[in-house]
C-alpha cells in the first residue's frame, strides 16, 4: 500500500508482552512500525513498546485502548476474556488441534466479537497466534493419559477445565515463578507456547515436550473505535492494508515458531532459526490418535459447556452459528 | 498538646471529637485488614499443604490473595494517617519557626487531600468500568471485579474522610492560633508516642520472661 | 542533596548526549522534575503526594493523553498484584518474631560473641540483621524488626547516635540482597530469570557487604576506641548460641521449602508467617493481643508503602506515557563508549533515581526497558539481578529518600533530626558502592555459584 502525502498521523501501539519476542521484533516492528513509515513517506509514524515497558499485566489492554491511551493495543485474547467474556470462546483448549483450523474460527469471529467490543469503543482490527500451547513435564510421558495426577500450572478457565478432566490437577503459579516451580518440583508439568518455553530456558527445568496443541494463545490487535472512524479515509484504507499484512506475517510467524520451538527445545540446531537452541535437548512426545480423540472428546464434554456456562447463552448461540461450522462440534448436539 | 492556650473554643472541640471517632473507625478497619493478611497467610499455606499432600489446589490464591493486599492496603491508609506513620521529609520544616511550620504542615495535608480525591475519584472510576463490562476474573471462582474493585474504593474513600476530617481540625486549629498544636496532629514520627510503640512491641516479648 | 547533584549531572550527560547524537530530548521534564521537587521538598509534602503531584503535572504539561482516564487501572494493578503479597507477609513474620522476642534473643546470643571487637555492638547490629535477613524478604522489616530490637540496648550509651542508626540502616539494607528477598522475586517477575537462581548468586555479595560493613565499623572502633565489656566464660557464650536455634529453624522452613519444591519463593513468605506464629506459640507468647497487634502494625506499614505505591504509579505511568524512561535508556545505549562505560551510566542512572525513589517503583520502571540494552551488551541476566537488587538496597539508605532511613527514624527513643540517619548511612553507603564496582570488576563473585551448583 501506499499513502499520498498529507499532515502526519502519530500513532501509539502498545503490542507484545516482551520486546525480545519474534511476534514484536519481526512483525511489530518490522511492519507496522518500520514498513508503514516508509511506504507512507514518513507520514504514519508508530511509536511501539511492549506490556512490560509499560508496566501492564494484558487484562486491561481493551481499558487502555478504549481510553485512549494508545490508539493501537494488543493482548492474548484467553487473558482480555475477564473484560469482553465472548473473546475467550476463539481459544477454548482442544477447540483447534490445527494451526488452520485456529485461523478460520479468529476470522469467522472477528466481526461478531467487534459487536461487543464496539459498545466499549474498541475495535479488533486482526486475530493472531502464538506458537502453539503445548505441555512441558519435568518427568516422561508418552500419551496424555500418562498426565493423570501430576500437578500441571495452567491459566485461563478453558485450561484448568481441560487438564481436571484428564484427571491432572491444575496449578495456578505466576508465569516467571514457573521455571523455578518446574526445577524444584512445586509442579511436574506446565503448558505454554512451543516457543515461549524456549525463550524462558525451560528445557534446562524440563526433559519431555509434547508437540500437541491444546490451543494456540490467539491474540488481537485494537483500535480505539473514536479514532479509528475519525481518521482520514485514504489513512484508514492504508493502516487496514498494513494491519492485513501485520495479520498475514503474524499466522506465518505462528506456524514457522510452533515447529522452531519444538526442534530448538529438542535440540535441533539446524531447524532452530527463531528461538535459541537448548543446551540440555528434550524429548519430543509425539501425539497418538487416541490423544487427538481424548482432547476432542474433552473439548465436547466438558470445555465447551463450561465456557458457556461462564460466558452466558447468548455465547452458545454465537458458538454454533460461526464456530461450530468449522471446529464440527455443536454445542448442546 | 503544646500549643494549647486556656480552653479550646467549642468549634474546635467539636472537629476534634469528630477526629477522634473517624480516627476509631479507621483504627477498626486497619484491624479488619491486618488480620485479612493473617488470614492470606493461612490460605496459601492450607493451598501448599493441600498441593503437596492431599492432591488439590485452590486455582484461586494469586486472584485473592491479591484482592486481599489491595484491600489491605486500601483499608488501612485511613488509620496509617491518623497514626502519622505517611511518610513525609520533614528535615527543613521540623526547623521552622511554627509560624511557618504550621501553614506548611497545613499544605502538606491539603495536597496529600486533593490527591486522595484524585484517588478515590479513580478507584471509583475504575469500578464503574467493570459493572460497564460486568468484568470477571480468569480465576476459577469467577469473582466479580466489582466486588474485590469496590471493596478497594471504600478503603480509599475512607481515606478521603480522614484527610478532610483532618483538614478541618488543623483549619480550625491554625484560624485559632494554635499553630504549634499541629506538630502533634501532622507532625511526622519523631515524635515520643510513635517510638513508644515499638518498645511496647518489645515490651511484650518480655512478658511471661522472669526478669 | 544528593538526588539534586546527581540529576544535574544526569542533565549534564543527557546535553553531552544530545550533542553527539542530535535526538530529541526531555530536558524540560528533567528541569521541571527538579524544580518541583525541590520545592516540595523544602515544604515537607507527604512522599507519596509528591510523587502524584510530579506524575499529574508531568501528565498535563506534557501528554495529550488522558491519562486520569486509566488511572483507576493504573493504581489497581500493583495493588493487587500477588507478587507484592510477598511484602505484608514479610512484615508480619517480623511483627511476629519481634513480638515473640525471637529476635531479641538473636540479638542477644550474637552480642555475646561480637562485642568484644572494636566498634563492640556495632557489630551486632551488622550481623544480627544479616541473619535476620535469611529469614525476612524485605529490608523495611529487618530494619524495622532488628531496629526496635537494638536501639534499646543503645540507651544511655556513649555510642555515636550516627553510627548506631546508620549500622541499623546498612544492616536493614542487607533485607533484599540476603536471600529470600523481594527485590528478586519481583526482578525475576519482570525478566523471566529463576528466582532460585538469582538466590544463589547473592550469596558470595552479600558475604562481600556484610564483611565490607564490618571494617567500616573496625575502622571507626578503632578510631574512636570504647572501653570493652568484660570477657564471658566460653561454657557460656556456648550456651547463648541456643538463642539463634530458632532463627535458624526457620530460615531452613523458608528457604528449605523453597528449594525442596514445596513452595515459590511468594508461597514462602506464608510459610514463615505460620512458622513464625509456630514458635511464638512454642514460646508460649502466641496470643490473641499478640497476634492483633502484629496485625495491626502489619496493615499500617503496608499501607505506608502502598500509598508511595500508588503515588509512584501515577508518576511512573504518566513518564512512561511521554517516554522518559525509554528515551533515557536508548540514550545511554547509543552512547559512544564501551559497554562496561554504558553498564557504569546505567548504574549511575539507578543511583540518580535511587535517591529519590522507592525501590519497588525503580526497579518497575526501569528494569525493563534498561534489561534489554544489558542482555544486548553481553551482560548476564542473573548477574545483574544481584547488581540491581544492591542498586535498590543502595537507594534504600540513600538520602534524602529512603524508606529504611525513615523507618529507623520512627524508631528513636530520643528525638533528633533525620539528618543524622543521613550522616551515619554515609560509610555504609560508600561500602555498598564498593561492592557494586568490586561485582563490576569480578562478576564471578555473583555467577560462580550458580555455575556450580548448576
Ligand atoms: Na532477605
Ligand atoms: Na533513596
Amino acid at each position: 500500500p501506499s499513502l499520498p502525502p498529507g499532515p502526519p498521523v502519530r500513532i501509539s501501539a502498545v503490542t507484545q508482552p516482551l520486546p525480545t519476542q519474534p511476534q514484536y521484533t519481526r512483525v511489530d516492528q518490522a511492519i507496522l512500525r518500520d514498513a508503514s513509515a516508509q511506504r507512507s513517506n514518513g507520514r504514519v509514524q508508530v511509536t511501539l513498546s511492549t506490556h512490560a515497558e509499560r508496566n501492564l499485566a494484558g487484562n486491561e489492554i481493551v481499558r487502555l485502548v478504549r481510553s485512549g491511551q494508545v490508539e493501537i493495543g494488543a493482548g492474548t485474547l484467553t487473558t482480555l476474556s475477564g473484560d469482553v467474556p465472548i473473546l475467550d470462546g476463539v481459544d477454548l483448549a482442544g477447540l483447534a488441534p490445527d494451526i488452520a483450523d485456529a485461523k478460520r474460527i479468529a476470522e469467522a469471529i472477528i466481526p461478531v466479537a467487534n459487536r461487543d467490543l464496539e459498545r466499549f469503543g474498541v475495535r479488533l482490527v486482526a486475530l493472531y497466534p502464538f506458537p502453539a500451547q503445548v505441555v512441558f513435564c519435568r518427568t516422561p510421558f508418552t500419551s496424555l493419559s500418562d498426565l493423570r495426577g501430576r500437578r500441571i500450572r495452567t491459566f485461563g478457565n478453558s485450561l484448568v477445565d481441560y487438564f481436571t478432566a484428564l484427571g491432572a490437577q491444575p496449578v495456578s503459579i505466576g508465569f516467571p515463578e514457573v521455571y523455578s516451580a518446574l526445577e524444584r518440583g512445586v509442579v511436574d508439568c506446565a503448558i505454554t507456547g512451543t516457543g515461549s518455553g524456549a525463550a524462558a530456558r525451560w528445557p534446562e527445568v524440563t526433559t519431555h515436550v509434547s508437540a500437541m496443541p491444546v490451543s494456540w494463545a490467539v491474540a488481537g490487535y485494537m483500535v480505539n473505535l473514536a479514532w479509528w472512524n475519525r481518521l482520514d479515509p485514504q489513512v484508514r484504507t492504508f493502516l487496514e492494508a498494513t494491519m492485513k499484512e501485520v495479520s498475514d506475517a503474524q499466522w506465518a510467524l505462528g506456524e514457522a515458531a510452533t515447529r522452531d520451538g519444538i526442534d530448538c527445545n529438542i535440540g535441533r540446531a539446524a531447524e532452530c532459526r527463531i528461538h535459541s537452541v537448548a543446551a540440555r535437548p528434550m524429548t519430543e512426545v509425539v501425539p497418538t490418535d487416541a490423544d487427538r480423540a481424548e482432547t476432542r472428546r474433552i473439548f465436547r464434554e466438558v470445555v465447551l459447556p463450561g465456557w458457556i456456562r461462564r460466558c452466558g447463552a447468548r455465547c452458545g448461540e454465537v458458538y454454533n452459528e460461526t464456530i461450530a461450522p468449522i471446529s464440527g462440534v455443536r454445542f448442546g448436539g | 498538646m503544646s500549643g494549647a492556650v486556656g480552653p479550646a473554643p467549642a468549634p474546635l472541640r467539636a472537629a476534634r471529637a469528630l477526629r477522634r471517632g473517624t480516627a476509631a473507625a479507621a483504627a477498626l478497619m486497619a484491624h479488619i485488614a491486618g488480620w485479612a493478611y493473617v488470614a492470606g497467610a493461612l490460605f496459601i499455606t492450607f493451598d501448599i499443604v493441600a498441593r503437596s499432600f492431599l492432591g488439590f489446589s485452590s486455582q484461586a490464591t494469586v486472584e485473592v490473595t491479591g484482592y486481599l493486599l489491595a484491600g489491605g492496603i486500601a483499608w488501612s491508609l485511613a488509620h496509617t494517617l491518623f497514626r502519622r506513620a505517611h511518610i513525609r521529609v520533614d528535615v527543613f520544616v521540623s526547623r521552622l519557626p511554627v509560624r511557618i511550620r504550621a501553614p506548611l504542615h497545613l499544605f502538606s495535608l491539603a495536597l496529600l487531600t486533593a490527591m486522595s480525591i484524585l484517588f478515590a475519584w479513580a478507584a471509583w472510576e475504575l469500578v464503574d468500568e467493570s459493572a460497564l463490562f460486568q468484568a470477571h476474573d480468569n480465576s476459577a471462582l469467577h469473582i466479580e471485579m466489582v466486588w474485590p474493585q469496590g471493596i478497594w474504593a471504600v478503603g480509599i474513600s475512607a481515606f478521603v474522610v480522614a484527610c478532610l476530617v483532618l483538614m478541618l481540625e488543623a483549619t480550625l486549629v491554625l484560624f485559632c492560633g494554635r499553630g504549634a498544636a499541629l506538630d502533634g496532629l501532622l507532625g511526622s514520627r519523631t515524635l515520643e508516642d510513635e517510638t513508644e510503640e515499638a518498645l511496647e512491641a518489645v515490651a511484650m516479648a518480655h512478658e511471661g520472661d522472669k526478669r | 542533596m544528593i538526588a539534586i547533584v546527581f540529576l544535574l549531572a544526569l542533565l549534564g550527560v543527557t546535553i553531552f548526549a544530545a550533542a553527539t547524537t542530535g535526538q530529541a530530548l526531555p530536558i524540560a521534564e528533567i528541569l521541571m522534575l527538579i524544580g518541583v521537587f525541590l520545592l516540595f521538598f523544602g515544604s515537607g509534602v507527604y512522599i507519596a503526594a509528591v510523587l502524584g503531584a510530579l506524575g499529574v503535572l508531568t501528565g498535563l504539561m506534557f501528554s495529550d493523553r488522558p491519562w486520569w482516564a486509566f488511572l483507576g487501572q493504573t493504581l489497581w494493578a500493583p495493588s493487587s498484584n500477588f507478587v507484592l503479597v510477598a511484602v505484608p507477609l514479610f512484615l508480619l513474620m517480623g511483627e511476629i518474631l519481634l513480638r515473640a522476642g525471637l529476635s531479641d534473643r538473636l540479638y542477644r546470643a550474637l552480642n555475646v560473641w561480637l562485642n568484644r571487637m572494636p566498634g563492640g555492638l556495632l557489630h551486632t547490629n551488622i550481623v544480627s540483621c544479616a541473619v535476620f535477613s535469611a529469614i525476612s524478604g524485605s529490608s523495611v522489616a529487618t530494619a524495622a524488626t532488628m531496629g526496635s530490637v537494638a536501639l534499646p540496648y543503645f540507651q544511655d550509651t556513649k555510642y555515636s547516635q550516627r553510627m548506631v542508626l546508620g549500622s541499623l540502616a546498612a544492616g536493614g539494607a542487607l533485607g533484599n540482597l540476603i536471600p529470600p528477598g523481594i527485590t528478586f522475586i519481583i526482578y525475576g517477575l519482570i525478566t523471566e530469570t529463576s528466582v532460585g537462581a538469582l538466590y544463589i548468586a547473592a550469596l558470595i555479595p552479600s558475604i562481600l557487604v556484610t564483611g565490607l560493613f564490618i571494617l567500616v565499623i573496625l575502622a571507626h572502633g578503632l578510631r574512636s576506641p570504647m572501653q570493652k565489656p568484660e570477657p564471658l566464660p566460653l561454657g557460656m557464650k556456648i550456651r547463648a548460641l541456643a538463642g539463634l536455634i530458632p532463627t535458624v529453624l526457620l530460615i531452613l522452613l523458608v528457604l528449605g521449602s523453597i528449594y525442596g519444591g514445596f513452595a515459590t519463593p511468594t508461597e514462602a513468605a506464608a510459610l514463615g508467617v505460620v512458622g513464625a506464629a509456630a514458635f511464638a506459640a512454642l514460646e508460649g507468647k502466641l496470643t490473641f493481643r499478640m497476634l492483633n497487634a502484629s496485625a495491626e502494625a502489619t496493615a499500617r506499614n503496608t499501607a505506608l508503602l502502598g500509598l508511595i505505591l500508588f503515588g509512584a504509579y501515577l508518576l511512573n505511568y504518566t513518564l512512561t506515557l511521554i517516554n522518559v524512561p525509554q528515551a533515557l535508556a536508548a540514550l545511554i545505549a547509543d552512547l559512544p563508549i564501551p559497554p562496561w562505560g554504558i553498564m557504569l551510566c546505567i548504574i549511575a542512572l539507578y543511583i540518580a533515581l535511587g535517591t529519590f525513589m522507592e525501590g519497588f517503583s525503580l526497579i518497575i520502571t526501569t528494569v525493563p526497558v534498561v534489561f534489554p540494552i544489558v542482555v544486548a551488551l553481553g551482560y548476564d541476566p542473573i548477574w545483574f539481578g544481584v547488581i540491581v537488587t544492591m542498586l535498590v538496597e543502595i537507594a534504600q539508605i540513600s538520602p534524602p529518600d529512603g524508606t529504611v532511613m525513615y523507618v529507623l527514624q520512627g524508631m528513636r527513643k530520643r528525638a533528633g533530626p533525620i539528618t543524622d540517619v543521613f550522616i551515619g548511612v554515609m560509610p555504609f553507603l560508600g561500602a555498598y558502592l564498593l561492592a557494586v564496582l568490586l561485582l563490576m570488576i569480578f562478576p564471578g563473585l555473583a555467577l560462580w555459584l550458580p555455575s556450580v551448583m548448576g
